[in-house]
């Protein structure tokens, strides 16, 4: 089966947003492993040069499955991640 | 399925569309938003009930005001295409910078998404210049900022500002680049291109986007009401007691620009708070000139430089820092002269 690496790019320290950002990632996350997926959560420094190099700039917070990043600039609700990780599965 | 997202689609846009409607009809029945309050309505009160006065006073005429500052905010951080901006801040053609003073302020209105495209701008080698200009335009005409000084200084105000603070961010940035320390820090960044990652979003449906808009505007004002309502009681006791003696010999000619334009950096206070500090200052006497330098010293305050001192370096940060005063005074000078005399 396809693991799942998900990435949460945000600031550190993390603002509210990027840290609602990831603990809903973490549900949907949880709710998939549940399930027999395999989910990993990863959270990334949008400002660490690593970051930069690999994604190029982006906005805060956001959120990159298997190296694409797929939304940013925006805090996504549980099902609305949940359903974009089913997509890729 | 489909029906229940119409609805909710209905709901939302609603609700955006009630605070849109509410501020046109105030701007066109030109209903004031601002406090009213005078420093002699003030004085005759019980010492603890001046900020609730005042803030009463505030909440009374604010709210519309606010209210679409926010929704509009967040409207505007979730349909303006993100990939378009981001690709043309850092296209390294001249463009960046117009992208930069036009677009930039519009949909960052949050400090946390401003020092990482900062700081992203510059590692993925896309120049100091626009990234600088990015970094002095975003504070000081985002949406939030311009809604409210419109509101509360006037119109006339808020325009010379948004105008002289975007020229001078794109000089100042365009200048900075141009210094050999600004063109030796850019040149650690040049290789800097080998993305192993890709970017490709995912749109979603128009109710996920507009509550999207809605959240984020409801953030926003969780963020900055409380904190500004704080700066209120302050400036509500500031105008109630400062003493318009001193405002009107001090932040009066030119001498005024000047100390406006240094009295506005370094002080640390949120954009908004700002705003309503320089009404009280306006109704005790400060000069017209000296409004304008004293919005325009917030890009050099000590916080900000702190944090982009360590990006890049106390060189550029005091390059910029005195490019933005000397900008700061010009167009306090120039506006005084233009509004009919220091």
């Amino acid at each position: 089966m396809k693991k799942l690496e998900v990435d949460v790019i945000g600031v550190s320290p993390p603002c509210a947003r990027c840290k609602k950002t990831e603990e809903n990632a973490r549900k949907a996350a949880v709710k998939l492993s549940s399930e027999g997926y395999k989910v990993e959560v990863t959270k990334l420094n949008i400002t660490a040069k690593d970051t930069i190099s690999k994604y190029g700039v982006l906005m805060s917070p956001a959120i990159a499955v298997n190296g694409t990043v797929k939304f940013m600039g925006k805090v996504l609700d549980v099902g609305v991640i949940e359903r974009l990780l089913r997509q890729e599965i | 399925m489909e029906k229940k997202r119409l609805a909710r689609t209905a709901l939302l846009a609603g609700v955006a569309l009630f605070f849109i409607i509410m501020m046109i009809r105030a701007i066109i029945g030109a209903y004031t938003l601002t406090p009213m309050s005078t420093a002699e309505d003030l004085k005759d009160l019980p010492l603890w009930q001046i900020p609730l006065a005042y803030m009463w006073d505030y909440a009374q005429h604010g709210w519309v005001c606010l209210g679409f500052a926010f929704v509009v905010s967040g409207l505007f951080s979730e349909f303006i295409p993100q990939s378009f901006v981001i690709r043309y801040l850092s296209s390294k053609k001249p463009i960046s910078y117009l992208v930069a003073t036009l677009l930039a302020p519009v949909f960052c209105v949050c400090s946390c998404t401003m020092v990482p495209i900062f700081t992203g701008l510059i590692y993925a080698g896309s120049g100091i210049g626009p990234a600088l200009t990015f970094l002095l335009v975003a504070p000081a005409n985002n949406l939030l900022a311009d809604v409210v000084t419109i509101q509360v200084l006037g119109w006339q105000i808020a325009l010379a500002d948004m105008v002289a603070a975007g020229i001078s961010a794109v000089i100042i940035g365009y200048l900075v680049a141009k210094t050999p320390w600004g063109k030796r820090f850019e040149q650690q960044f040049t290789n800097n291109r080998t993305q192993t990652g890709s970017v490709e979003l995912i749109k979603q449906p128009i109710d996920e986007r507009l509550w999207n808009a809605l959240k984020f505007g409801g953030f926003l004002a969780k963020r900055i009401i409380p904190p500004f309502l704080i700066g209120l009681v302050a400036v509500s006791y500031f105008q109630a007691f400062f003493p318009s003696d001193l405002v009107r010999t001090y932040l009066t000619g030119a001498f005024g620009v000047v100390l406006a334009a240094l009295l506005g950096g370094p002080l640390y206070t949120p954009t908004l708070i700002e705003v309503a500090l320089g009404k009280a200052l306006v109704d005790l006497g400060m000069s017209p000139g000296a409004t304008v330098a004293w919005l325009m010293g917030q890009p050099y305050d000590i916080p900000n430089s702190l944090s982009t001192y360590r990006i890049v370096g106390w060189k550029i940060v005091v390059t910029y820092g005195s490019l933005a005063f000397v900008f700061a005074v010009l167009s306090g000078m120039i506006y005084g002269l233009l509004a009919g005399g220091l």
